[in-house]
């Protein structure tokens, strides 16, 4: 009789490690074997910066003129292509699943005549202590006419894994390392 | 208590009466005497202990969010899974070794779903993976619903309803164009349903079982609210009214009043009728502007249509039970509520609209916003005056309460003139007077 509870606990447990572990294991896959894509940040108004110990991320190419109205609550998956600078573009929206490292599963709504896209990589998060200086920085780096800002993320069968934010071509830790040796 | 002793003396009391060193009636005496103080101790130390398992708990959740960047990703994905396994390996022990004991099972519990969340948390740091805290929510509330049923948790499962509250509000968070589905909510609810069957068979007079459905109730008052925006239908009056009689009918059903006094689910359902019926008082309630469902309509949709009538049907088929079986202990005017709202929605929707201050609103919110004025005033009477019958003065304080209420909002709605509103307030005065005397002639009558 008891063996019944231990049998459904052990794969309550299965499943309370797998799912984490699985989160891990996909981005480990996507990290090592992705393609990496350079995406462009774009300005935030600064009030939509804070929330929390992340950098709220913005992308250049969030906004997109296709052929195609897609409503939000569809599955949307965008092609992507690189352009002459080595930045991520969508090159079109389909909602049929297209496999390889060129396409990520994204949200999107038509709004104000044209396809808001929102992708699946828009946190990134920071040590508690650097969240200030890293909001900061990422804020003054992706203002108009002044954007020096850009993450790179791997994709990989679909999945897309957020890899590094880069101020000015250097990593956020390297950045903000150098500007505290700077004051 | 030495619960070691204790055990030992629970072992050895069939052998001593099997040996005629006592009577099996001297053993149940002794059994009877530990069983109570046990009881007694448990109480106390079920609220200590869960309290301890979630400071720890959530400790371990801070100590993460702290997010330390000096250790590699290796490294803190080992560490995300340290209290989990910790957790998962208490839950074995107290399946296995401690399966009677409910601080144990209640404090366990609790430490397990805490390492649940640290660890989804905790990777999601880890390998920058994004995501809504809605998503999170649904995630953690589907990995610790077995924990509730595995380890016979009422707290654990009153947790779970609240977390489900918490879920509805977040999935609003960044959405603009559209309210999103609140589907999650009710299959998610129903996954906790026969859990509370089970306490309610088990116990139905105990506090876990009047806890737990004082927690449903108030999630599913949310849930409701959230079901009716998300149908966009213009039904959310009927759904509330049909909501809170069923609650009300299904209180006094399922748990028989002791005496006179009501069940507390039953009086959360009266004041549930009463308060809904002092809103749909106002005019504005009754403009019908139309909201529009933006895109298609989807099958959620329809579901969420159809949900809004599930309460109201259940709310009628009670009171017809009562009704067909000749019991009335409930309050006609109170059982009523979604019918005479129902009727309030036809007059309202019969007539012409007129485009005006509201795009589409109707020409006949007054007569709709007057029924329910009419109707609440009786409501209030009626339970003032069976307050007075059952010589109960908070179901007669109540009643005056309502009164008050439907006089002060009649005061404050600028949508009528000054005639009306005159001749309200004599109504609603004049109410409050045969209420008055009524209840000094009772009180008076009855001997001190």
């Amino acid at each position: 009789m008891k063996s019944l509870p231990i049998l459904i606990f052990v794969l309550v447990a299965l499943a309370q490690l797998g799912v984490p572990a699985s989160m891990a294991w996909n981005r480990v896959q996507t990290l090592t074997h992705g393609r990496v894509w350079k995406f462009k940040t774009a300005p935030v108004d600064p009030e939509d910066a804070v929330r929390g110990r992340y950098v709220r991320l913005s992308y250049d190419v969030d906004r997109f003129i296709g052929n195609e109205k897609f409503q939000s609550g569809d599955s949307v998956y965008a092609v992507l292509k690189e352009n002459a600078d080595g930045f991520a573009e969508v090159d079109r929206l389909t909602n049929k699943k297209v496999g390889g490292d060129n396409s990520v599963k994204v949200q999107a709504w038509w709004l104000n005549d044209r396809e808001n896209i929102s992708f699946p990589f828009d946190q990134y998060w920071v040590t508690e202590q650097d969240a200030p200086a890293a909001e900061k920085a990422y804020a003054e780096n992706s203002r108009r006419g002044q954007q020096n800002a850009f993450v790179t993320v791997r994709v990989h069968n679909g999945d897309a894994a957020l890899e590094q934010l880069y101020i000015n071509n250097q990593t956020l830790s390297d950045y903000l390392r150098a500007q505290a040796a700077k004051k | 208590m030495n619960r070691r002793a204790l055990r030992w003396l629970r072992g050895q009391l069939p052998e001593l009466v099997a040996a005629g060193a006592i009577s099996s009636e001297n053993a149940a005496a002794i059994e009877r005497h530990y069983g109570s103080v046990e009881s007694q101790t448990n109480l106390g130390f079920v609220i200590l202990a869960t309290v301890g398992a979630a400071l720890v708990g959530a400790g371990i959740i801070l100590l993460i969010a702290h997010n330390w960047d000096e250790l590699s990703r290796v490294t803190r994905t080992v560490i995300a899974f340290i209290p989990l396994l910790l957790a998962q390996g208490l839950v074995a022990f107290v399946l296995l070794r401690r399966n009677e004991s409910r601080p144990w099972r209640e404090a366990v519990a609790i430490f397990d779903v805490a390492a649940v969340a640290t660890a989804i948390s905790l990777i999601s740091q880890t390998y920058q993976i994004s995501g809504s805290f809605a998503d999170f929510m649904k995630i953690w509330l589907l990995l610790s619903i077995p924990i509730v049923y595995l380890l016979r948790t009422t707290l654990g499962a009153c947790a779970y309803a609240i977390g489900l509250i918490v879920w509805l509000f977040a999935r609003e968070m960044g959405f603009m164009v559209r309210s999103p589905s609140p589907m999650f909510f009710w299959i998610a609810f129903l996954l906790i349903v026969p859990y509370f069957l089970l306490r309610y068979w088990k116990n139905r007079e105990s506090r876990e079982t009047t806890s737990l459905s004082i927690v449903f109730v108030v999630a599913l008052t949310f849930a409701i609210g959230f079901t009716a925006d998300f149908a966009k239908s213009d039904l959310g009056c009927v759904a509330f009214a049909g909501f809170f009689t069923a609650i009300y009918l299904a209180g006094i059903k399922f748990f028989p009043p002791k005496g006179e006094r009501l069940h507390s689910v039953a009086l959360m359902g009266g004041i549930g009728i009463g308060v809904t019926a002092i809103v749909l008082s106002f005019e504005s309630s009754w403009h019908m502007g139309r909201e529009f469902f933006w895109g298609a309509r989807t099958l959620e949709a329809n579901i969420a249509f159809a949900l809004e009538f599930l309460f109201p049907i259940v709310a009628i088929a009670l009171a017809a039970r009562n009704v067909l079986q000749k019991r009335f202990q409930f309050s006609v005017a109170a059982a009523l509520f979604p019918l005479i709202t129902a009727v309030a929605m036809g007059i309202a929707n019969i007539c012409e609209t007129s485009a005006g201050q509201y795009i589409y609103a109707t020409n006949c919110s007054f007569a709709a916003a007057a029924l329910l004025n009419c109707y609440a005033l009786w409501l209030a009477v009626d339970i003032l005056v069976r307050g007075i019958r059952a010589n109960s003065v908070a179901r007669a304080n109540f009643g005056l309460l309502l009164i008050a209420a439907l006089a002060i909002s009649r005061f404050f709605d600028s949508e009528l003139s000054f005639v009306t509103r005159g001749l309200a307030f004599i109504v609603v005065g004049a109410g409050f007077l045969v209420a008055n005397i009524l209840l000094f002639r009772k009180r008076s009558a009855v001997p001190a």
